[in-house]
């Protein structure tokens, strides 16, 4: 329980590099899924996780408004449901469908902030040190909701799932391992056309 | 004046630009926020002007991170011109051109810093790091790796990816603020003096280099092992991963997210398995 919350909150804690803090790239799949794994002791889950999450979300960028799924969301609900025993396979499944969903909210966060931000504009304006504070309630306030939804959404799906999988058929399993085993496939094909040359 | 103490805290409070970002006002708590030593500094003489010349900053503001240094020189820039104007009509005009500045500087940097960047190097990176693995013997076109692989071998891809990524993207950060800020008036911010096009095309001609290795190598791992190459196993494997590459090209052209095709596929697989 213990590793599960703190890779929850590792998980929340890169979140906030993806957007709202640094931009480093600490967030991108293939750096936070093996951190996230060795969380775990499962570097090297965390490893095919992080690539897989990366070539799979490789052909939404950030851009404009566009918000694309969170690759972090998609490596902790997936090393969270793989640390409960299910199997990377499936846990990937549902990381994807974390992911999006964490996308939306944020999507839905970010409408419900512009109030918040009128507020805190009007007593910036009357006292400009208080930019500061809003700074660091602004990433507090996404820090508690990004470990919030990530362990929320991995107890709600994992715990059910974990009593579920061993009644489930081995052709089922079979169906999960070929459809994962087709995302670098995908992926490659995604990062060929990425690369296409147009005219100068 | 920009002094490289007020440079160095202005290069680190870029790091949270986007910090409080909101479908109104997009990152105008950030900006506000990263401008504020530089405004305190300008404005010593005169602390009763900051909150009014806050609020300009609190408007509109939307550029891609990594390209928001341009922006933050120039407008420190035009700032200091502000607080200099003798009289309201040359107050006026330079306020003005602040907000012209302001707002095509932002979308500029943004078409630039989003092709570059998130169009280009990241995936970039992500090649490299991948070729590197690979190089490593980490097959991870499989679903079980190898557990003897040491730590140093999974984390020099991720460091390379790393390294290569943040190396361009706080060098752009860093001297986008001095560039922009010391930029004649036909410098154009300071943009020009890097060839964006001609780095970005690069990347890609590399690029395509190292993806075709890449595809190549996985159709190599795809093939090396099998000891019946007409075996019912190896039959169903090879048709399914003609089935996705070539159902990948389609929807890449249909512009379908890739997740929707692999979610699609998942239940698809599900449905016929079972029956």
């Amino acid at each position: 329980m213990t590793t599960l919350l703190a890779l929850c909150g590792l998980g929340a804690l890169l979140e906030l590099d993806t957007t709202y803090a640094f931009q480093l790239t600490f967030s991108r799949g293939i750096i936070a899924g093996p951190l996230l794994g060795l969380l775990i002791g499962e570097p090297l889950a965390g490893l095919q996780v992080g690539i897989f999450t990366e070539l799979l979300f490789l052909d939404m960028s950030p851009l404009g408004c566009i918000l694309p799924p969170s690759a972090t969301v998609c490596c902790t609900v997936t090393l969270a449901l793989f640390a409960l025993k299910i199997p990377l396979y499936f846990a990937f499944f549902f990381g994807v469908i974390g992911a999006i969903l964490f996308s939306e909210l944020e999507i839905f966060l970010r409408k419900r902030r512009c109030g918040w931000v009128a507020q805190q504009e009007q007593k910036i304006v009357h006292n400009p040190v208080h930019l500061s504070r809003c700074i660091m309630s602004a990433l507090f306030m996404s820090l508690v909701l990004n470990f919030v939804f990530i362990l929320f959404f991995s107890g709600i799906v994992g715990i059910p799932l974990a009593k579920f999988i061993p009644l489930l058929p081995e052709k089922l399993h079979l169906a999960g391992k070929f459809s994962y085993m087709a995302v670098p496939w995908i992926g490659l094909v995604t990062l060929l056309s990425t690369f296409r040359l147009k005219a100068r | 004046m920009l002094t490289p103490l007020l440079q160095i805290r202005l290069f680190i409070r870029s790091f949270f630009i986007q910090t409080g970002w909101n479908f109104a006002k997009y990152q105008n708590l950030g900006l506000a926020f990263v401008m504020y030593p530089f405004l305190k500094k300008l404005y010593q003489a005169d602390k009763e002007a900051v909150p009014s010349v806050l609020q300009r900053y609190l408007e509109n503001f939307n550029t891609q991170p990594m390209m928001a240094s341009f922006c933050i020189g120039s407008l420190a820039k035009q700032e200091e011109l502000l607080a200099q104007s003798k009289t309201l009509a040359i107050y006026q005009q330079r306020l003005s051109e602040w907000n012209g500045i302001k707002r095509s500087l932002s979308i500029t940097t943004a078409s630039i810093g989003d092709r570059l960047f998130w169009g280009v190097l990241k995936p970039f990176t992500l090649l490299m790091a991948l070729c590197i693995w690979l190089l490593l013997d980490i097959n991870f076109f499989e679903l079980n790796l190898s557990p003897l692989l040491s730590y140093w071998e999974i984390w020099n891809g991720c460091l390379v990816a790393f390294i290569a990524f943040n190396s361009i993207a706080v060098l752009v950060k860093w001297k986008g603020i001095a560039l922009s800020y010391h930029a004649e008036n036909n410098g154009c911010f300071g943009l020009t003096q890097f060839d964006w096009n001609k780095t970005i095309y690069n990347i890609k001609r590399m690029g395509i280099v190292f993806a075709a290795i890449l595809l190549l190598w996985g159709v190599y791992y795809f093939v090396h092992n099998i000891q019946e190459p007409f075996s019912l196993a190896f039959i169903t494997r090879s048709v399914l991963v003609l089935f996705f590459v070539s159902i990948s090209l389609v929807t890449r052209s249909l512009r379908i997210p890739n997740m929707y095709l692999y979610i699609i596929s998942l239940l698809t697989f599900c449905v016929a398995c079972l029956f």
